[in-house]
């Protein structure tokens, strides 16, 4: 365990500037929870990490660069207003960032701008009906909020690599536990945990609702580590709410009205 | 100056980004700033200025945002996050990050010259106490990095920036990357070719520290001699004779892996091996990748 040690300290080391606690995101979100519940802000949010998710895929980036969009996209937003910028050009613009901060080369805007046509008009006519509204020059001006709003912190780091220590830790073959936790880790994405929580707790929560599914005991595994388990319960339980919603929620049906209630900019590009 | 975004309706309630009026040219009036050649940039050009409120001299580095397609250079983007990280007194200061239209403009500290200039002033001899204290910031700068996940990874004399009381700073991390994120492909066309280690020479992609551990080692040699550089190749083969000639040719005995490399052409390095034992056989020798590529005609030919 000692290089895993030795990484945690690390991955701390990162984190600490944007690790913000629930109050904060309360306080923060206050202008926009006066016209949407808390419920329907979090729809929201689900729905735009699909839409990065997806816009991601199509560009055949790796789930990292996803994942840090992601972050990024919730980073924004847990400092600013929907009515700030809309998310809809807000998204592709952390694409775009991330891209190019995790190395991967940048996609030109002007093919980041086709695909987003693409996806909308493919994937997303459920909630849009009119053509993806932005060009060039709107993520060109959006990138320089976007990063002057993150204070210029573009390292992120994700619960995916701790994954890899902690089932290496494990031993043995856990193929079908890796596959799982890395999926749950990215329905994570679509809570606040990656807010609130550094990414090795994250990764542990997630690995112990991995564990649940597959009923597979690793408590006294578990019971080793040296973490926090109030906070991996609480991650879990972000998590499991989570499940708990897409039960009974049906995007295509609500998110129309859901994006027609939410707060937008005063000033709309020309369509 | 704060410009009016069409589609962007930010609330700024922080302090925003100051911009370049802030800062006064020091080198010539006019419109613009003359250019300071005390740090060579591999994005942007570095200009010398006074901050006009605490009278602090900084270097300015503005970066143009032309490129509609790529937006703000991803070496731009590297260096800002990257240097918020990093406060070390071996390592270069990043103060503030400007924003105007099309320009990015990072505040540095500034520092009176570069290692290179350096060695431009000495006549061929250098104090060794010199030497040794250079070298040891040098280090230093380096390992504050390597303990915070950063490879430099373009380490040289004309970016290491020295000041008028003998500090040594590592600037220019254009190329850095933190390497806590797994990253299989690195760009292999990294590092200057005369401090480029021979694993990256021959197309090693998965490196670590030890790339600027390598040129760290070619920065001291031409440290004790006064700036006469130690493997100044001229090209990726000529760098790898000179280095090979100093320090022996290594093969799969003495480098396990080596030929694994994707650039790796011991031809005709396997051959000059002074332990005959360990020379290479004509027909091995024949079947070397670097022959893969040979014309069937002359593989085929019929010679008997």
């Amino acid at each position: 365990m000692g290089l895993y040690l030795k990484d945690i300290c690390n991955i701390l080391h990162y984190s600490q500037q944007w690790l913000l606690d629930r109050q904060d995101l309360i306080r923060e979100r206050q202008q926009d929870l006066q016209i949407l519940t808390e419920e329907e802000y979090q729809k929201i949010f689900i729905f735009f990490s699909n839409l990065i998710q997806i816009l991601g895929e199509q560009l055949k980036l790796r789930q990292q660069v996803i994942a840090t969009a992601t972050v990024f996209f919730k980073r924004f937003y847990a400092r600013n207003s929907l009515k700030c910028i809309d998310p809809l050009l807000l998204a592709p613009t952390c694409v775009f960032l991330a891209s190019k901060v995790e190395e991967f080369g940048v996609i030109s805007n002007s093919r980041l701008i086709t695909t987003c046509q693409t996806v909308v008009k493919n994937k997303f006519n459920y909630a849009y009906t009119q053509e993806f509204p932005y060009r060039t020059n709107h993520i060109l001006e959006c990138e320089f909020y976007l990063l002057e709003n993150l204070d210029c912190c573009l390292i992120v780091y994700q619960p995916y690599r701790p994954l890899m220590q902690l089932i290496h830790d494990i031993g043995g073959q856990e193929d079908q536990l890796l596959a799982l936790t890395w999926r749950v880790i990215n329905d994570s994405l679509r809570t606040d945990v990656s807010l609130l929580y550094p990414p090795y707790q994250i990764a542990i929560g997630c690995l112990q609702i991995a564990c649940v599914i597959l009923q597979k005991d690793l408590k006294t595994w578990f019971a080793e580590l040296t973490v926090d388990f109030d906070k991996i319960q609480e991650i879990a339980r972000y998590v499991l709410n989570l499940f708990d919603l897409w039960k009974t929620y049906d995007e295509k049906k609500d998110i129309q009205a859901l994006l027609a209630k939410m707060p937008k900019p005063k000033t709309q590009p020309s369509r | 100056m704060s410009i009016r975004k069409p589609v962007c309706d930010v609330s700024r309630n922080k302090p925003s980004w100051h911009c370049e009026e802030s800062y006064q040219s020091l080198s010539g009036g006019g419109n613009g700033f003359k250019k300071d050649t005390q740090q060579p940039g591999t994005y942007g050009t570095v200009f010398k200025a006074k901050n006009r409120e605490t009278h602090e001299i900084v270097a300015l580095k503005r970066v143009r945002l032309d490129d509609d397609d790529e937006g703000v250079p991803s070496s731009a983007l590297r260096e800002i996050c990257l240097l918020k990280e990093l406060k070390h007194k071996n390592i270069v200061r990043l103060y503030d990050v400007l924003h105007s239209d099309k320009k990015l403009t990072l505040v540095f500290e500034h520092c009176d010259q570069d290692l290179k200039k350096y060695f431009d002033s000495l006549n061929g001899e250098i104090d060794p106490d010199i030497v040794k204290s250079f070298m040891y910031q040098l280090l230093r700068g380096l390992a504050f990095c390597h303990s915070h996940n950063v490879l430099h990874r373009d380490l040289k004399p004309q970016n290491l920036l020295i000041n008028k009381n003998g500090e040594l700073k590592l600037a220019d991390f254009g190329l850095a990357r933190a390497f806590g994120i797994p990253v299989k492909c690195y760009s292999a066309e990294v590092v200057t070719l005369w401090y480029r280690p021979p694993d990256v020479l021959f197309g090693a992609k998965l490196y670590t520290t030890s790339i600027d551990m390598w040129s760290a080692g070619c920065i001291f040699a031409e440290l004790a001699n006064a700036g006469r550089p130690l493997f100044p190749g001229s090209d990726v083969d000529d760098q790898l004779k000179r280095i090979f000639k100093l320090l022996g040719t290594p093969s799969e005995e003495t480098w396990s892996g080596i030929s694994q490399l994707p650039d790796y052409k011991p031809f005709p390095y396997r051959l000059l091996v002074c332990n005959p034992a360990l020379r290479m056989a004509a027909e091995e020798a024949m079947t070397h990748p670097y022959f893969s590529d040979l014309s069937s005609a002359i593989k085929n030919d019929r010679c008997q």
